[in-house]
């Protein structure tokens, strides 16, 4: 017996000493890395031959950045999630991720346990998948419901003119203003603002021809995007500037949002929080009431870089993780966000977060949400889109027609 | 007689032992960066590849780059104002900190709390003080029913990040000037004084001219000072509004690390030094000039 048990010793002693050892880079968001750190605790108990250390994506102005600047100097993890699909094509483009279609029939059968057949299919770069999709975030409207109570609604605004209408009631143009129009500065938040609205408007159609590499939304409906952004800042319906949690303090009724406010709105705000009301984006006047309202999906996946150590040791441990539905309840449960699964509303893992408004709300849009073109130069496009077309039209330089029509040539020109 | 023989052996180690620490610390810290920058700068890489000879493209691409020559008026935009604000206060602050009699160390020390507080720190506090509902605005809004819109304004925006590279170097500067006026003689106002001259005329006629020296070093120091801008901007206005807080060193940073592009960034490295070499040079040809108190 003592034998048998220092043998067991000395084998669980040779397999740690000469284990893999791989570095995994999870999203700075403390729910995220808690789901993930779970995961990671128990996959190393069972796998002491493939030991994975879980460290957040260290501090930068984006998390691709951090990518970036962490491959340039030679420190990049061996996998690491929180990659969107236009990065993903980015990275792919130079190099520096591996195709999981590499790992043949085992990603197959991944694929196809989880349930994601079809939303992997628009995760494709050059006919290879780079990217493992793991979430697929709607993007939508939070409306303060209590102040639009007192203001006599019992809906939140659908069209731009009920912004407006709204807005005559409430906004002061100096301490309250309507709704957050623009999401921010980076070239990120033109997904949340003019490219959420386009697809809002259009029914989910695409505002780059990827294929011809030309701009789309210099048409009709551009047009009333590009006006309605106009007005809202030409009457002080918005501000370039709202201050510090303007929807929290009540001074704006509306912005977009993701799921992943959700945890920390219940932490902060916890009396706020059940006063909410969630809708789609807003649309013109002319857009049909029947016809389902599309947003952007805050898609983000995972990847495995070229220089990981050992490549199938880090697909074996995605695999552990995304083949059993149990953890993406935990996913759910830890971070609110919804599992790009195609099983969410008929899997009953996942019935009990149907209660949840939030999620409910959430995980009935994914089939609306559309990600972001997928072009390799993202940033540029983004840039552009805040620099000739959103920025203009925010500090009101031209009329909304011109702007539209020059962004649109100088959009054109970063993707020739 | 062989110039070799003219030491010993010992004496040749020696003096070897002393020259190549140094001649590797330059060799691997400057010259191998000094080469590695002319390479990309004539290449096409993106980390991963390898580098491609492209000869001057990374060059011209640049006259038809819309956004650097955007950054060229950006920081000619910045120079207007940081070097008088610079000038200015750092003027007020020498003869300010000369008139002093007692705690005059510790008011130096004092400014240059500033100069070594960390620029992610106190950037992140000035984004906050003069955010559009912070404190700053909250005053004014109480007292004059306005709000300034700091760093949403695209020519506010510029201003407020000199007024805040000012705070920083305020103390710094003010003590290269300190320095200067403490090297002008009293015997020359003295005399001046004797002759009928006022205040005015002293510091126009005496402390000014006698200062240049030292008004120049802080100009040169200003001029690249403004050329290397980037925390500031990069985290409070991210570049924006309308790109008119871009700076060089942000659209390095960028290319380099958003584009993937360092043989683009490396090149707008190379000509952002040649410029800023060439203004100082400028500067120092029109305004420097050869002072003596003797």
């Amino acid at each position: 017996m003592k034998r048998v048990a220092s043998v067991v010793m000395l084998l669980i002693f040779v397999l740690t000493a000469f284990s893999v050892k791989l570095t995994f880079w999870t999203a700075p968001n403390p729910y995220q890395e808690e789901f993930w750190k779970i995961m990671v605790t128990q996959w190393n108990k069972q796998r002491p031959d493939v030991q994975i250390e879980v460290q957040t994506i260290p501090a930068a102005g984006s998390s691709e950045e951090a990518i970036l600047t962490a491959l340039a100097a030679g420190n990049a993890p061996d996998f690491c999630e929180n990659i969107f699909s236009g990065f993903g094509a980015q990275l792919a483009d130079i190099g520096a991720i591996y195709a999981f279609d590499n790992f043949g029939t085992d990603f197959t059968k991944l694929v196809q346990t989880r349930k994601m057949a079809s939303i992997i299919e628009k995760w494709e770069v050059s006919g290879k998948h780079y990217v493992f999709p793991i979430y697929s975030n709607p993007m939508l409207f939070w409306w303060r419901g209590d102040i639009l109570k007192q203001l006599g609604y019992n809906n939140p605004p659908r069209t731009y003119s009920e912004i407006y209408d709204l807005s005559k009631k409430f906004a002061d143009g100096k301490k309250k203003f309507t709704m957050q129009v623009i999401s921010g500065r980076n070239w990120w938040d033109r997904w949340y603002d003019f490219i959420t609205y386009y697809y809002a408007a259009t029914g989910g159609k695409t505002y780059i021809d990827t294929a011809k590499r030309k701009v789309t939304f210099g048409d009709a409906t551009g047009l009333k995007i590009a006006n309605f952004i106009y007005t809202m800042f030409q009457n002080k319906y918005t501000a370039v500037e709202l201050g510090t949690n303007p929807f929290y303090t009540g001074s704006i009724l509306g912005k977009i949002t993701g799921p992943w406010e959700v945890n920390q709105a219940k932490d902060t705000f916890p009396k706020v929080v059940p006063n909410i009301w969630i809708s789609t984006p807003p649309v013109p006047d002319d857009y049909p009431k029947d016809k389902p309202v599309y947003t952007i999906a805050d898609s983000k996946g995972l990847v495995i870089f070229s220089t990981c150590k050992d490549k199938k040791a880090a697909f074996e441990f995605i695999s552990w993780v995304f083949s059993n539905a149990q953890n993406d309840a935990l996913w759910i449960e830890k971070t609110q966000m919804p599992p790009a699964r195609e099983d969410l509303t008929t899997n009953s893992v996942f019935a009990k977060y149907m209660e949840d408004k939030f999620f409910k709300a959430y995980s009935s849009n994914v089939p609306y949400a559309v990600p972001p073109a997928l072009i390799t130069n993202t940033i540029d496009v983004n840039q552009a889109m805040s620099t000739h077309f959103v920025e203009p039209l925010m500090y009101l330089k031209g009329k909304p027609e011109d702007i539209l029509n020059k962004a649109v040539k100088e959009i054109n020109k970063v993707l020739f | 007689m062989s110039k070799r023989s003219q030491f010993g052996r010992k004496e040749r180690v020696f003096g070897y032992s002393v020259i190549i620490p140094y001649i590797a610390y330059t060799a691997i810290f400057w010259g191998y960066p000094f080469v590695w920058m002319l390479i990309l700068a004539f290449t096409k890489w993106n980390f991963f590849s390898k580098p491609s000879f492209v000869w001057l493209d990374n060059f011209l691409k640049m006259f038809t780059d819309s956004v650097f020559l955007q950054i060229i008026l950006n920081t000619l935009n910045f120079l207007a104002y940081l070097i008088p604000m610079i000038l200015i206060s750092s003027l007020l602050f020498a003869l300010a900190l000369k008139r002093v009699k007692f705690g005059r160390t510790f008011i130096m020390l004092s400014f240059l709390i500033a100069n070594v507080s960390s620029g992610v720190a106190y950037s992140l506090l000035f984004s906050n003080l003069f955010a559009v509902n912070g404190p700053v605005n909250r005053i004014f809004d109480a007292l004059f029913g306005v709000t300034i819109p700091w760093f949403s304004d695209p020519q506010l925006a510029i201003f407020s990040i000199c007024l805040i590279i000012t705070w920083k170097f305020l103390g710094y500067y003010g003590l290269i000037l300190y320095a200067g006026l403490q090297q002008i003689p009293q015997s020359l106002y003295e005399a001046a004084e004797l002759d009928g001259a006022n205040g005015n005329v002293l510091f126009w006629k005496i402390t000014l001219p006698l200062l240049n020296p030292s008004l120049v070093t802080v100009t040169v120091l200003a001029i690249m000072l403004t050329f290397g801008i980037f925390t500031e901007p990069y985290l409070i206005t991210g570049g924006g509004p309308m790109q008119r807080t871009t700076t060089f060193m942000i659209y390095m940073y960028d290319t380099a690390f958003k584009r993937i592009d360092p043989s683009y960034a490396t090149t707008i490295a190379v000509v952002t030094a040649l410029l800023s070499y060439g203004l100082v040079m400028l500067i120092r040809k029109v305004f420097e000039r050869e002072v003596s108190f003797v």
